[in-house]
């Protein structure tokens, strides 16, 4: 106990990207999610930044996996524990100073995913009206829920027409995947 | 009852020791809303069907069709048999006082026949379940469209004795796979995914958080039902009590509907046996997967399928599913106290 301690959960709080560095991580989420559009897949795109490091890259992978679970941000998270395990980093003290940039509002099992890794700061474009977890739909981000992990900060609206745009792009294209409804031909 | 309940082919299981009752919404379990109105005593009851009329057309209840413009007054020693309900509070003009004079212009409701008006509380909403309707009449007569599947599953008899055995079957395969990682020093969990068409289980699994802070039982399944249908991204072969179970062959012949069907797509249609209420991130990988029912033994405290959320019925969501509670509650119990020992064992070793 005492001084050593203190200090580390005083950074803990105050940790908290930079309007500079908001600007940059967030320039390469959209580069992510455009790539994405362009490959007929749902254009979100999310990176995990540790000490000005890229830890972790994810795009959706819904349709490959066919687990309706594996938005971008859980394959992220999968990513940073991968990096951790490579650099010899134990995962629960890189997750305290770790950022997540995304375009998109964390759906409402990827915001409480988020609270179990302990991540502490999420930057997101414009808000997800179908299942978001950060307001839109439910409020997970600052839930209390003390046995399935802490609380995390949101920093909304970055460039948010723009991932707006993309969005609507593509849901104007239907999902090759899921079943033809019943109503139609068959 | 006993006796009966024994002859079911099979049954050992005492299925008599637990009871399954539906997780309902917000709307369908809230307290009733009451909302402020006035009444009138109806004088002369001869008057009674004019009136409705006239204050049906000069206060109509607009999107409050499951009042009951009369009611029968039931206190003994009143001179006057019935009250009609006059308007809404809100509806009413700015009066300074209540009065017939002020409340109804007698040019269109003509007040013969009716006495000076009080204030009532009345039902804001209709009723949804049995018990609602039963505390809305308290306050006024009011209109109820019964769901009697409903009524039958909040006494906890929804499910005929041979479905109370599957289900216990089902809910003791999660509890066999949560005891299986409580041995290895897991958390004990364990959910089971069954096809409540074809009666056949499709994968089982418990947590695994011990690995991969979101290997939660539920997430575990859902990646097992992925692989059987050629997906999947993660093995689980470490743990041999989470598995997918192989298909029996033929099935598929005895039943043509099933070769018309589309192909599986994750969980659609499928049930989920978990032994304790999902979290908040399984609860919503449910939604996203398509599951057709969930079944849980017991709440956990920042539960999502009741306790701290209703994501099953959650508004604005584009899929809502049935949720049940109490399977084999005992036995999950048991596995929640000892998890919670090792747990608090956990803390002291840090
Ligand atoms: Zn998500
Ligand atoms: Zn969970």
């Amino acid at each position: 106990m005492g001084g050593a301690e203190e200090s580390k959960s005083a950074s803990a709080e105050s940790f908290c990207p930079s309007d500079a560095e908001i600007q940059k991580w967030m320039g390469a989420a959209f580069d992510v999610a455009k790539d994405a559009l362009e490959n007929g897949e749902v254009p979100v795109g999310c990176l995990m930044v540790y000490k000005d490091e890229v830890v972790a890259k994810g795009r959706n992978e819904v349709n490959e996996t066919k687990n309706a679970t594996r938005h971008a941000e859980l394959v992220a998270l999968d990513q940073l524990r991968d990096w951790c395990r490579r650099n010899d980093l134990d995962v629960t003290h890189v997750c305290k100073q770790t950022a997540l940039y995304v375009t998109v509002e964390p759906c409402i099992m990827c915001a409480a995913a988020l609270c179990l890794f302990n991540i502490p700061v999420v930057v997101y474009g414009c808000r997800n009206e179908r299942f978001g977890g950060c307001g839109s739909v439910l409020e997970v981000s600052s839930a209390h829920l003390p046995q399935t992990g802490t609380t995390f900060k949101c920093v909304s609206g970055h460039r948010a027409e723009e991932a707006v745009e993309m969005l609507k792009t593509f849901y104007k294209q239907e999902n090759p995947n899921a079943p033809k409804p019943k109503t139609r031909k068959e | 009852m006993e006796p009966q309940t024994k002859r079911w082919k099979g049954l050992e299981y005492d299925t008599d020791s637990w009871v399954v009752y539906p997780v309902l919404s917000d709307e369908q379990s809230q307290d009733v809303e009451l909302i402020e109105a006035y009444a009138a005593p109806i004088l002369n009851k001869k008057e009674t069907s004019r009136l409705v009329r006239e204050l049906n057309s000069f206060f109509p209840l607009n999107g409050h069709q499951h009042i009951k413009r009369v009611r029968a007054c039931k206190e003994k020693g009143t001179p006057h048999p019935l009250d009609i309900l006059v308007c809404l509070t809100s509806d009413a003009p700015d009066m300074k006082v209540v009065g017939l004079n002020s409340l109804l212009p007698s040019d269109r409701v003509k007040h013969d026949g009716l006495g000076e008006p009080f204030l009532v509380k009345i039902p804001a909403r209709p009723p949804l379940t049995r018990p609602q309707f039963e505390l809305a009449s308290k306050h006024w007569p009011t209109s109820f469209h019964e769901d009697k599947q409903m009524t039958v599953a909040l006494k906890g008899e929804l499910f005929s004795p041979p479905e109370k055995a599957a289900m216990h079957m089902y809910m003791r395969s999660a509890v066999t796979a949560a005891k299986a990682a409580k041995d290895r020093g897991m958390e004990a969990v364990g959910a089971v995914v069954v096809n409540p068409v074809t009666e056949e289980v499709i994968a089982v699994g418990h947590d695994c958080r011990h690995d991969h802070p979101l290997h939660h039982a539920v997430m575990v399944c859902i990646d097992l039902v992925a692989r059987s249908q050629g997906g999947g991204c993660y093995t689980f072969d470490s743990h041999p009590a989470c598995q997918l179970i192989p298909p029996t062959s033929g099935t598929h012949h005895n039943e043509p509907d099933a070769e018309k069907s589309s192909q599986p797509y994750i969980c659609t249609g499928y049930d989920l046996y978990v032994t304790r209420e999902p979290c908040v991130m399984c609860a919503m990988a449910l939604v996203h997967s398509r599951i057709g029912r969930v079944f849980y033994g017991i709440t956990s405290a920042d539960g999502a399928l009741g306790t701290k959320f209703k994501v099953h019925s959650q508004k604005d969501l584009n899929h809502h599913f049935e949720v049940y509670k109490g399977i084999l509650s005992k036995q999950c119990e048991g596995l929640n106290a000892s998890s919670d020992r090792i747990q608090s064992k956990c803390l002291e070793e840090r």
